[in-house]
Order: structure tokens, then sequence, then C-alpha cells
């Protein structure tokens, strides 16, 4: 023993933990020896960094180093497996190239926007952050700034964010990356059901019966779910059905029954063809339908999330970009939307102001509207691969409405593939309608369920609400009665909120280049890489007026266009909290120090608001176009004489006034559950309080008895508890939401009581429009939606002849800030390349592995093409991963979104490819 | 000194190399090939097996500058293949499988197959699984070998299984030697420290049934194979000259103190 070396120790007790781990029989010496090495090791618990599965892992630390990970044995997601990246969870932390230093553009020893970036310390960082941001608020007052987050901040990180800007500088220009990733299926759940969320969890794979995949490649997005889902099909390959509804075949469709290629968009088409067939076949659930349903529409001609105007588009672009405002209805649309005779004619889409706006209709205007959807027009439309057949096709749609109208237990899952689409909304509510119609939700193995990507997607950005829309659980700044709740638990002078939502990213970014926002300050995000049409953003960040702070860990092409760039801490070198899809809300201490002067989020934040005095944001303040009752128009009044009454004075920070409060400080660091573990945050700020815990608690008092209840900060660390899904109630977990005998907000006899508040009345119209203004109430109920197919706006012609679908692969997460820096996964997966139909690379001439020109409306880049790739394309489109910074995909991606989650789609965009 | 790129460069040192290598024993066993390349050094695409290869190389190095990836190297006296010799690692850079196999296209000696036809039918070597130390077998999501496999679901298939213990399944990688190239782009592309998967050469991978046996494919044996084909069932040569096999044996006496047969 003595003669090993601490690497070697290492290594043998990886393996053993490992072997232990999957039940591989380990020679005792061999577990003797392990036992040794791990001596001087402490494990923790853990959450995986990536995907929103959020497996559960167990962390070793040894000498201030993380030195080993593995997939925690008690956790209920992953049973003590993880997928590559998990693997490598711990080797993110230490990639080469880490940034511990504050960078800023220099020139002469001060900041100059045409400055080389050169080191400079947090005082002068702060000072020149300061500096930009009060001379932009001064002048275009809160609707002049933005803070772009992430899913993948903390929820503390998320709590902190929202109050900051929201009560502090009063500007609800704050959103997450969620938006580009869940931002559709939150407004769906929020419309059907009043609340945000799913209400199943994952355990329901393991009691489905059947379970179809709806535009969601869950092989690689969700690689450990994948495994759950691979295993209850292997259990009874006979009766478990699992369907891969996809625009392109992939890794899901290795192990399911039946794989329906569609046109894009059209599965609205489809799941129109599946309702209208449960009330053809009979198979409507009446009595739950009766009890607990109602059902709605809404406009059609929405727009797709464009600018109205293209005073800001590239001469290419401007054909597309005029589609928002005007154009021509194709043959299907119009029999779909049941105004035939306007095939081929203009339509103005007059709606997109109002694009979310529903009403009620009756069972037989649904019946009607569905009549169209019949199984020879759907199939015509429908059909995504040229080489088959329509009668093949035929028969597959009929397979498909057979497997989802059972007896059986129907789980949907899905994920970018309808969230990421210009009629988002409309699809994730037509599987609602789906599932409602059968009354198959809320149930042990029934369900729909909106799979999320990012880790915290769920526990920060949803839940936490760092929406532009959004306060914390599910209020919305817009609403006069959830603004006074915030403004009572913020100890918040009235009307200091901001009742007018904010910019959602894209606007935001637009904002840079029209000039509406100068100061954005991104946070976990590499939106310069990540959002669609990226070369707009990339050159209007570098316009003298506008100042661009982005804290990362990493270099990222948003640092490049940056003007200062902020080192920060990463997962585990704070004390942090996520929330995955299933409302599992799992926390983790800080194992070890980041490097150099990386900083927390959280501190850089809290330093941050020290630098504002109550009189330089809550007195007057300009905002165009507030027209709101209560409030002066175009201002937010001037809070300071009530703030004064309330004992706060002028000359007050932000960081006393919002976080270090009097009740927050009793919450005192060091604390008995922090078990040795040290807490970097509170030592850098130095006054003693546990931030994280007092704001986690304070966070919380807006979830209890409002059903979003989350357990006491210590209970989540309790040794035992591997995360617990929220409702808690009287210390019990809610995995079922909705039903009676799960959900403790249901009351016996109930059966059901989809009990979400928002949207829950609503004026009463028939198909074409209101007709009842007054808005009716639906207390208790889920809404079911007709909404009708509608196609996308860029569709490939003679010159961009192709329809470039992006997305993830197993290997890379995002934009590979962090796997790109682990060797390994670099060299698994290099670089993004384009998947394509071999006859289409043939047609232009080029092989698999050529190097070819994939070039857009917005932007060309090089890409070797692949056609041989897992992800098997139907002629006519192709595939590419947008983790590459050297291809930088998404630039070519059109940035049209759905006009009601304000989401792009990043999976419909028209491009050529061509040999070089 | 005339300019010359980094690939002559190395090309030519190794051949300089082998003409150093012209002495005695040593230029011997590699005329006749009998220094043999370690398991893991892999031949260019078309390559004559290994036993007549290093016979036939002219060491010229013309296949080494025909690879646009840099894959090839001339073996030099310390490395791992007889000197002067092409070969190349799969970790370090493996085979690209070009459609129209320029290395071999220039060989001027056929120890590569300048008329190869189909690189699919390459056989440079066949990856083989540590299945104790593949974090696929092991359970976890990664299926990389399978991913970057230029032939997946031929010569990399994933075996599908109930893990048993849990609810998640596993997705084990397994390599069919009737499809592998030996490209080595698996053990290229293996996030494990050390490769779980390597690509070694056919002969160090393959084992080989007795001419007796036939397996069984597909649950049916294939018996009328073997009656029909009397030209591979080896002839039985009896090689006793007694008048009846066994008589010795059978006439000997009982052991002392034993009844019966032994």
């Amino acid at each position: 023993m003595t003669s090993l070396s601490r690497r070697e120790f290492i290594k043998t007790s990886i393996a053993a933990t490992t072997a232990a781990t999957v039940g591989l029989p380990v020679t005792k010496a061999a577990l003797a020896q392990a036992k040794a090495a791990e001596a001087g090791w402490k494990w923790d618990k853990g959450v995986c960094r990536f995907c929103g599965t959020g497996c559960g892992e167990q962390i070793a630390t040894f000498n201030g180093k993380i030195v080993a990970i593995k997939g925690d044995d008690d956790a209920p997601v992953n049973r003590g497996l993880n997928c590559i990246k998990g693997y490598f969870n711990g080797r993110i932390l230490y990639g080469e190239d880490r940034l511990t230093k504050p960078l800023m553009r220099m020139k002469d020893g001060k900041f100059d926007k045409n400055g080389d970036f050169a080191p400079v310390s947090w005082e002068q960082a702060f000072d020149e952050m300061e500096r930009q941001f009060k001379r932009v608020y001064k002048e275009k007052g809160p609707a002049g700034v933005a803070m772009l987050t992430s899913g993948q901040s903390l929820i503390q990180e998320g709590y902190v964010a929202a109050k900051l800007m929201k009560a502090g500088f009063r500007s609800n220009n704050i959103d997450p990356n969620a938006r580009l990733c869940m931002a559709s299926a939150v407004v769906a759940f929020i419309q059907t059901f009043g609340i945000d969320e799913p209400a199943n969890n994952y355990s329901d794979i393991e009691q489905a019966d059947t379970m179809v995949l709806w535009g969601a490649n869950m092989a690689e997005a969700h690689p450990i779910l994948w495994s759950r889902v691979t295993d209850r099909k292997l259990s009874n390959k006979k009766d478990i059905k699992v369907i891969n509804v996809t625009t392109y075949s992939n890794m899901c469709s290795s192990i399911a029954d039946l794989e329906v290629i569609f046109k894009p968009n059209t599965d609205l088409a489809i799941l129109n063809y599946i309702n209208r067939e449960i009330i053809e076949r009979n198979a409507v659930n009446t009595d739950f339908v009766n009890k607990h349903c109602v059902f709605a529409t809404g406009p059609y001609d929405i727009g797709y999330g464009m600018r109205p105007t293209d005073k800001f588009a590239f001469e290419a672009e401007k054909d597309t970009q005029k589609k928002q405002l005007v154009n021509k209805l194709d043959k299907y649309e119009a029999i779909a939307q049941r105004r035939p005779d306007m095939a081929g004619k203009d339509i103005e889409h007059k709606a997109a102001a109002t694009a979310g706006a529903h009403w009620h209709i009756t069972f037989d205007d649904y019946k009607k509207a569905l009549e169209p959807y019949t199984l020879d027009f759907v199939a015509e439309l429908a059909k995504g691969d040229p080489d088959e057949s329509v009668a093949d096709f035929k028969k597959k749609l009929q397979q498909l409405a057979d497997a989802c109208i059972t007896k059986g237990n129907l789980m949907s899952f899905w994920t970018m593939g309808m969230n990421q689409h210009v009629r988002g909304v409309w699809v994730n509510e037509l599987v609602y309608a789906m599932h409602l119609l059968q009354g198959k939700h809320g149930l042990p193995g029934n369900g729909a369920f909106s799979l999320t990507g990012q880790p915290s997607a769920c526990g920060t950005a949803r839940e936490v609400g760092t929406f532009a829309h959004r306060l914390p659980a599910d209020l919305l700044v817009d609403n006069a009665k959830h603004r006074e709740f915030t403004a009572k638990q913020w100890n918040l002078p009235a009307n200091t909120l901001n009742p007018k939502i904010g910019t959602p990213i894209m606007v935001a970014l637009r904002g840079l280049e029209d000039g509406s926002v100068n100061f954005v300050w991104t946070q976990t995000v590499n939106l310069f890489q990540s959002t669609p049409n990226s070369n707009h953003w990339l050159k209007a960040a570098r316009k003298p007026e506008n100042f661009l702070v982005v804290s990362d860990s990493y270099p990222t092409l948003s640092g490049k266009v940056a003007d200062l760039i902020l080192p920060t801490a990463m997962i585990f070198e704070k004390w942090g909290a996520y929330g995955n899809a299933e409302r599992r809300t799992q926390v983790w201490r800080q194992q070890v120090e980041a490097p150099g002067e990386a900083r927390s989020d959280v501190w850089i934040m809290l330093q941050f608001a020290k630098r504002f005095k109550l009189k330089e944001v809550w007195g007057e303040q300009p905002l165009a176009g507030l027209k709101e009752d209560g409030y002066p128009e175009n201002k937010l009044p001037n809070v300071l004489e009530e703030a004064k009454k309330m004992g706060y004075t002028e000359d007050t920070t932000l960081y006393d006034a919002l976080f270090a409060t009097a009740a927050n400080k009793k919450v005192a660091w060091p604390d008995p559950i922090a078990k040795g573990a040290k807490n970097s945050t509170v030592d850098f700020l130095g006054d003693g309080w546990f931030v994280e815990k007092a704001l986690f608690e304070e966070y919380r008092q807006f979830t209890v008895g409002h059903q979003h209840d989350l357990a006491p900060f210590d209970k989540y660390y309790d040794d035992k508890v591997r995360g617990l899904c929220w409702p808690i109630v009287d210390g019990k977990e809610t995995h079922w939401r909705f039903s009676e005998g799960h959900d403790p907000y249901v009351k016996a006899g109930e059966g059901f009581n989809f009990y979400g508040p928002l949207m829950k009345a609503i004026p009463s119209g028939n198909l074409d429009k209101v007709t009842d203004p007054t808005p009716k109430p639906l207390p208790g109920k889920a809404k079911i939606f007709y909404r009708p197919y509608a196609a996308f706006p860029e569709q490939p012609d003679s010159n961009y002849d192709l329809l470039l679908v992006t997305g993830r692969i197993l290997e890379h997460w995002h934009t590979g800030t962090m796997t790109r820096r682990v060797p390994e996964l670099h060299k698994a997966a290099p670089t993004s390349v384009l998947c394509m139909h071999p006859a289409d690379a043939q047609k232009r001439g080029i092989k698999h592995n050529d190097v070819a020109m994939v070039e857009s409306r917005r932007g060309k880049v090089k890409m070797v093409i692949d056609t041989k790739s897992s992800n098997k394309m139907p002629k006519g489109s192709v595939f590419a991963a947008f983790f590459d910074e050297a291809v930088q995909t998404n630039q070519l991606v059109l940035d049209a979104a759905d006009p009601i989650s304000a989401e792009p789609d990043f999976k419909k965009s028209a491009v050529k490819v061509t040999k070089i | 000194m005339k300019e010359i790129n980094r690939r002559q460069f190395i090309v030519r040192t190794a051949q300089m190399a082998g003409v150093a290598a012209c002495i005695g024993v040593v230029w011997q066993t590699m005329v006749r090939g009998e220094a043999r390349a370690a398991a893991n050094a892999l031949r260019p695409p078309g390559a004559l097996p290994e036993t007549d290869f290093a016979a036939q190389c002219l060491k010229c190095g013309q296949c080494v500058r025909a690879c646009p990836y840099g894959t090839l190297s001339l073996s030099s006296f310390s490395d791992v293949a007889p000197v002067g010799t092409p070969y190349f690692m799969a970790r370090n850079i493996p085979c690209e499988m070009c459609v129209d196999i320029p290395c071999a296209r220039v060989c001027p000696s056929g120890a590569l197959d300048a008329k190869f036809p189909d690189i699919e039918k390459a056989r440079m070597g066949i990856a083989v699984i540590d299945e104790e130390n593949c974090l696929s077998w092991l359970g976890l999501r990664c299926e990389i070998c399978h991913r970057v496999c230029p032939l997946s679901n031929k010569a990399i298939t994933l075996n599908i299984v109930e893990r048993g213990s849990s609810k998640h399944a596993k997705f084990e990688p397994v390599v069919h030697s009737e499809a592998c190239t030996g490209c080595g782009k698996c053990e290229k592309a293996c996030p494990t420290e050390q490769a779980a998967i390597r690509v070694l050469r056919p002969e160090f991978v393959k084992g080989k049934l007795g001419e007796h046996y036939r397996p069984a494919v597909d649950g049916h044996f294939q018996t009328q194979t073997i009656q029909n084909n009397t030209d591979i069932a080896p002839e039985y040569k009896p090689t006793h000259k007694q008048k009846a096999p066994g008589l010795e044996y059978f006439n000997q006496e009982l052991p002392e103190g034993k009844e019966g047969r032994p």
C-alpha cells in the first residue's frame, strides 16, 4: 500500500467506487486498497451541472480539489448512473483557461471601448460598471438596462438577480436563457392549468404503457431519462410502446416501435388529427372533461415574433422579415383554418400584439374546428420524408392514433422540438388537449410531461421568476395584487415595482442594435453564440453607446464582444440549489474554492448593490409607454417619501434595503449544517450572515401556502434527503399534482382540481372571435385548446433550398463553454458537423467528411458534412449542433419566435450548402 | 537547405534510418519480415498479411506522404514496427477512411493493394472492448465509440439490456469483426484515461474455431456444410500399426489391489 502514489490511490478508488456502484464483484483486496486510498477524502452530495434531468452525484474532495465524482446510488433520478457529461462533472472546474481576474477594455490606464482587455481589480471593475450603469439609467431609466441570466443560475442567484433588478432598479428587463428553451412550455402551462411546471414525475416512466416523444431527442439530450424509458421498454417488449414523432430519424428510433417523420410545424395538424379521432372513436372521458375542463381558442394571425420593421434587417433577410406583417396563406393552412377561399391570398398579422388572448368556446365549436383534420388531409400535409409513400405514412398516423387513444397509461414527453417552434405554445397545448380529453394527466403513468433542458430552468428561471414578466412563485409583474403581495414580502413602498413587462432576451439584444437598451449584463450564459441571428448583436455590442458586462468562468464568444468580463465561481465553488423538471429541489454545500479572484455571482451582485443609494433608483423614473392604474403616465413614481416612513433613508444602499436586512442578518454564519464546509461568498462579503440560507428562507415565504411550498433550507441538507418535490405540505412531497390522493391542494371528493390561479377568467366567443367580453371564471378547471395548423415563415426556396434544424448532442453542453474544456469530450466531438442525407450531399458534389459552405440569409459558415450520423436526415433537411464556437451555427438561424412566448424557433431556417 | 515541410522531413528521416539499417542481422530480419510490429501498430488499408508485408514493402514512404490526415508514419529504430514500414496508432491519429484510399493507390510495391476496391472492406485492425472499464458497459450513458464509428450500427452496435438492479437500461457497445475496418476512431475518441476500446491487428484478436466444428447460426446447426465439405474435414489417418487398436491395453493384467477397471 505504502508504495502507491496519490494518483494511483485516486485511480484505484475511482475504479472501486464505480465498480461498487454498478454492483460488479470487487476483490476484497481492491476494496481495502480503495478504502485506504480514500482515507483523506470527504464525500458530499451534489447535483449534475448539466441537463434538466437533475442526476444526483457524490463529490469527493481532498486537499482543496475535487478528486472524484460518482453517481449517487441513493438518488432516485439516476440510481448511481451518469452520462458522459456527468462523468466529467468534476473536471469542468479545472480547465486551463479558467478566468481568475476581472478583465476590462483599457487604454492609458482607464476604460476605453476600443481598448484591449487588461486585468483590473474588482474595485476598478465595479467603478466602471457603476459609472456605465448610472450613465444609461439616468438617460433611459429602467428600460435602458438589462440583465440576462440563465436556467443554470442557482436558485439564490436568480433570487438576488430578480430582487435587485425588479425591486432595486425597478426594471423588468431581466430574462433568463430559459426564454430560448422553456418559455413556450411555461406559457402553455399557465394558459392551460393556471400554474407553471409539470404535474408528473420521472417515476411515471416505470408505469407508462405508451410513451410518445414529440420533438425530443431524449437519447442524447436527457441521457439518463432515456435509459429509464429504454429499461421500461425492455421490461415488456410486447406491450410497452415507445413512439418517436420527429422531423428526422435519431437515436431514439433505435428502440421505438414506431417512428413518424413529419414535416416541421405539422405536429399541430397531427395532434389535431388525433384529437379529432378521440372524438370520432368515442374515447372522450366525458365525465372528466365535463367536471374539470373547458374549451378555448385564440386568434390565428399572430405573426412570427420578428421585428415589425426591416430597418435593421440585412438586405437578404428582408423578404423573410416582411412576413411578420403580411404573408400568403398556403392551401393547407387555408383548409386547416377553415378559410379555404383564402388559399394563396395575403393575410395581415393583425393579432400579433394580442397573440396570447384566448376565450371560451363550446364543445361543438371545438368539434367543428377539428373537422378539416382528416387522415387523408393530414397525411398529405404532414409527411416529412420524401422517400416515404403517403400510404405508408397514413398507416403510421393511424398507428400513432391507435397508440395515443388508449385504455392503458399514456405519457407524452417533449423538449425543444415543441418549445422552439413559431407556434410552440399552441403545440404544447394540443398535447395537453390530447391528455385532457382522455382524462390522462397528473396520474401515475399518465401525463403530458414537458422535459426541461437546463438544470435549474424550473428551480431558478421559472420558480424564482427571473423572466421579464414574472415575480417569485408564479406571480406576475403586470398583476396589481401580485405586486402588492411582493412589495409586502420585500418591504417595498407601494408602486416601487414596475408594472410593465420587460424585455425578453431577443428584444433586449435587438435593443442593443436599435438603441433602446444600452447596458447589458449577462450571467452564466453565452448569448452571443447561442441566440439565433447572432451576427446582429455581435456587431451591436460594439457600438460606442453600449456597455456589455459578461460574467462567466471561461472565455466565451460573448466575452469577446464585451467591455467588462467578470470571473465567476462555478457550481461546487459556492453553496447552491437547483430545481429539476420533476419539481425536485436539490442542494449542495461549497466543496472547493474558486481559483484566483473568481467570485460567486451572488457576491458580485451584492457588491454591485452596495453602490446604489435609494435616492438614485426610487425617485421618479422615466418609463415610456407605461399606462397603469395608480401610476403617473410614462413614469414610475417617486417612492422615497414612503420609503422614509418605512424606516429607510435616501442614502440607504440597495444592499442594506434589499439583502442585508435585519431579519437576514440574524441568519448567522457559521451554521452547523455546513459540517465544516466553507462559504466564500460570506467570507468575501465579510459581515457574517449566511447569505444563501437567509435568501432561500426569504424566497420560501413566497411559496408557502401558494401551491409551490418549499421545505425549510436545512431540510434539504439532511443526509438522507436527495432533493424534494414541491409542493411540500406537512413535510410531505407531491409527486403528482392536481389529482386527489396525490396533491394536498386537492380536497377529498374533488377527484381533480386544476387550481392554478392564473388566467382563470376569460371572455367567451366562437372559433373566430370574442362575442362576450365579460370574463367568465373557470375555477379549478383546465383548458382544452383548439389551435390550428400554421406553417413556418421561412420555407425553403430555389436558392436557400434546405431546412436547417439545430440542437444538442450527447457529448456537449450548450455552447461548449465547459464541455469543450474537457479534452476527452472535445476529442470525442471536436466540431459541429452538418448532418445531411447522402443523396443531398451527392447532388451538391459533396462527400462525407468534406468541408462545405453553409449559408443562410443571415450568415455563412464552413462545416464538415456528415452523411453517416445517428441523426438521419430526410432529403431536404440538415441538422447541426450549436456547441462549436468555431462554427457558430446559430448565426445562420432565423430569429422568428413564438409570438406568445417570445421563444425563438431554432429548428426552421432555410439554408443552402455548397461545395468549396 | 531546400525548404521541406514537416511531413517530408519525417519521411526522409525514417528513410535514412532505413538506409542506415542496411547492415547485418537487422536488414536480414527486416527483409525476411521476421521483425514483428506491435499489436497496436496498424497497417494502412489494403496491406498484405503482416508476415508478407514488411518483406514486400519498399520503405519508400509514398503512402505516408499521400495520407491527407497525417495518420501514417514510417517507423524508425525505436518504433513499434519494423524499421521503415508505414503504420499508425489509433489513439494518436486514426484512419479517416478516405473513399479514394490515396495511401494504397500510390504503393509501388504491392505491399498495399493499389487497386483496393472499397475502404469499408479494409481490415487494418479490430476493435476490442475492455468491458470492465468501458463506461457504457458500467451503465453510464457514453456510447461515444458507437457514435464516432464510421460504420456505426454495423461495426459497433449497441446491445441494449435491462440493468436489473435499477430502472435504467444499459447500452453495451459490441464490435463486429465482419464490419470493423480497424480505422481506430473509437479508440481515439474513447474518453476513459486509458482507452477502454482498442484496435489491434486482426491476428492479435481473432480466434479460430477447430475446422471440425461449425457453430450454430441463428439457432440452426450447419451440419449440411460439414457433410458436403469433405475437403475441409480432416482426413482420418490411423497412427497405430497394431492389428486392432486397444488390444494391448485390454490384454494387460489388472493393477494390483484393484478390482475392475481403474
